[in-house]
């Protein structure tokens, strides 16, 4: 869908991007993490030219992005950044509108479409349809940048840490919305960011990037478990990177199924994470917790023993997103 | 700059109700400045009491109105240039192909207005000859900076994530400038435009020396002939314009950004 080869950037003498080469699929959800100035942003932003880049090829299903005209690729690309970049002299409904009115698609389509991405991002139309940015919140206003960036239903979307200037009680709702919306509309994604646990928890592929260079990418997983240097383990976050990999496993996974023993009072939904289990168990004092289902009915168990991995689950492999979309 | 913006944007939807009550201020003021064009005869035992010498007292060479109709043509004259030529020169060293004249744009504008309108005039006239051009002229120069200025404050103050995202979203350089930039900006160009025209209402009475006629003429022919009344009622014309002016872009301001 997305595909950069061998791209660099230079600013006068420095080198901001250097000889990156990355192939994000269609339906991916890539996040770029990286210290400031590490390239990340620059590299998002070459790929719909807001930045042009100095060498190597970016394609976009196959074609180069610079045979596309500018405007014409970015109407294709929803972009959402930090600061939202609302227009302060234009209401919510036309600025989510923006972009299908770029496109001249007719009024009554682009209203019907303005409040149906203001349903889906949870906006109550006669509410939020003719307020102005200001008066919104700082959640409310990224809410409606997303939806601005997804107007004309563009395949792909960037994001330029869009959730940085949130608190964090707002940042996590919205990257649980983000989830959900990914799962519901299935779009190609590149997210920049540089917090891991946000990271952690969105990506399907994890770009780590130093200096301009990809030091290493792949299933966050399997970069926790196998980092490959130095600076890779202490961006994951060194002796915390058990509590981070536990926090992206379901307790589904380590569950045993119920025997005779009466069920544990202490329970846990079976699509929380191992992080949430052993912090139950941490907390409640006790080695074993009865695994419930949606409805709260017993269908497993969980003992310390092995959601610590000792009975040689340790590498249990599993790319499953599903407890995180369901969640 | 975005905080001006947005308090304008917003005051705008309920303000109808007071529209009426938004007008009564520059209304007011232009009412005042008929009356006294009209009725200056009537004053005549109070300029009497500043020239008890002199023959006459009030000001008779030419009709007030026509004088004021003058007034208003040259200023309103050199303010349009000066509008398309100041904005117009802002918006193209704003523009990519244009940045490298910027500080040279700026630089001209401020000197248009350490340049004294005065020597404007003295040099312009051998060129242009006797009349209203020189003093548009004059004008023009002296009221270009402040638009200048403004307009480049008001393009360039424009938040960095609002350009942008207008740029990442797809919009032209033209869509941009009509639809996000000048918006955003135009509260402030219009302050400028205001200080611009309201200085020029004032300085345009010095064209009266070079010939042109408009309400500098009594002030310029009381200091010939020594009589303070004149010097007085021309004055009290030129600052009532002035005050309906400003009060009439006071009023236009906080309604513009939409």
């Amino acid at each position: 869908m997305i595909e950069l080869m061998q791209v660099s950037k230079r600013f006068g003498d420095a080198l901001a991007v250097d000889d990156v080469s990355l192939n994000i699929a269609r339906g991916e959800l890539c996040v770029l993490i990286g210290t400031s100035g590490c390239g990340k942003s620059t590299t998002l932003r070459m790929i719909n030219r807001l930045i042009e880049h100095s060498a190597g090829e970016i394609h976009l299903e196959g074609q180069p992005v610079r045979e596309f005209r500018e405007e014409v690729l970015r109407r294709r690309i929803g972009y959402a950044i930090q600061s939202t970049g609302l227009f302060p002299h234009w209401t919510v409904a036309r600025n989510i509108g923006l972009v299908p009115g770029l496109l001249k698609w007719p009024r009554a389509r682009i209203r019907e479409r303005v409040e149906e991405l203001m349903a889906l991002l949870g906006l109550e139309v006669a509410e939020f349809a003719d307020k102005y940015p200001s008066q919104l919140s700082g959640g409310q206003a990224q809410r409606v940048g997303v939806a601005r960036a997804l107007a004309a239903d563009p395949d792909i979307l960037l994001m330029d840490e869009p959730f940085g200037a949130l608190d964090p009680i707002t940042r996590e709702s919205l990257q649980d919305e983000l989830i959900r919306l990914q799962a519901r509309l299935n779009k190609t994604i590149v997210f920049v960011t540089h917090d891991m646990d946000e990271a952690l928890r969105l990506a399907d592929r994890l770009v780590v990037m130093n200096q301009g260079r990809i030091i290493q990418q792949g299933h966050p997983l399997e970069l926790l478990r196998r980092p490959a240097d130095g600076f890779v383990e202490s961006l994951l976050g060194g002796e915390d990177r058990g509590l981070k990999e536990a926090a992206l496993l379901p307790v589904s996974q380590r569950m045993v199924a119920l025997d005779d023993a009466p069920p544990d009072e202490q329970q846990v939904a079976q699509h929380a994470t191992l992080r949430e289990a052993l912090s139950i168990m941490l907390w409640r004092h006790t080695e074993r917790l009865t695994v419930v289902d949606e409805a709260g009915r017993p269908v497993g168990q969980l003992y310390l023993a092995q959601l610590v991995g000792i009975n040689g689950e340790a590498s249990g492999r599993g790319h499953d997103r599903h407890h995180r979309a369901a969640g | 700059m975005n905080h001006t913006a947005s308090t304008a944007t917003r005051s705008s939807p309920c303000a109808n109700g007071s529209a009426a009550r938004r007008w009564l201020a520059p209304l007011a003021w232009l009412l005042l400045l008929t009356y006294a064009c009209w009725g200056m005869p009537w004053l005549e035992p109070l300029f009497r009491l500043v020239e008890p010498d002199s023959r006459d007292v009030i000001y008779a060479r030419a009709d007030f109105f026509l004088l004021l109709g003058r007034h208003m043509l040259v200023v309103g004259v050199a303010a349009l240039l000066a509008i398309g030529i100041g904005v117009a020169a802002a918006i193209a060293v704003t523009r990519p192909a244009g940045r490298d004249f910027l500080p040279m744009v700026s630089q001209l504008a401020s000197m248009g207005q350490t340049f004294p309108p005065v020597a404007v005039l003295a040099l312009a006239v051998p060129v242009l000859g006797f009349g209203t051009l020189p003093v548009i002229v004059a004008l023009l120069l002296y009221g270009l900076l402040p638009i200048v200025r403004n307009t480049l404050a008001g393009l360039e103050g424009i938040d960095g994530g609002v350009a942008e995202a207008a740029r990442g979203m797809g919009m032209t350089g033209g869509q941009r400038l009509l639809r996000v930039e000048l918006p955003l900006a135009a509260p402030i160009i219009l302050a400028g435009i205001r200080t611009s025209v309201t200085i020029n209402i004032a300085t345009a009475a010095i064209g009266s020396t070079v010939g042109a006629s408009n309400l500098g003429d009594p002030i310029i022919s009381g200091i010939v002939n020594g009589n303070i009344a004149y010097v007085l009622q021309g004055a009290l014309l030129i600052g009532l314009l002035a005050l309906s002016v400003d009060s009439l872009f006071a009023r236009l301001q906080p309604a513009s950004p939409q």
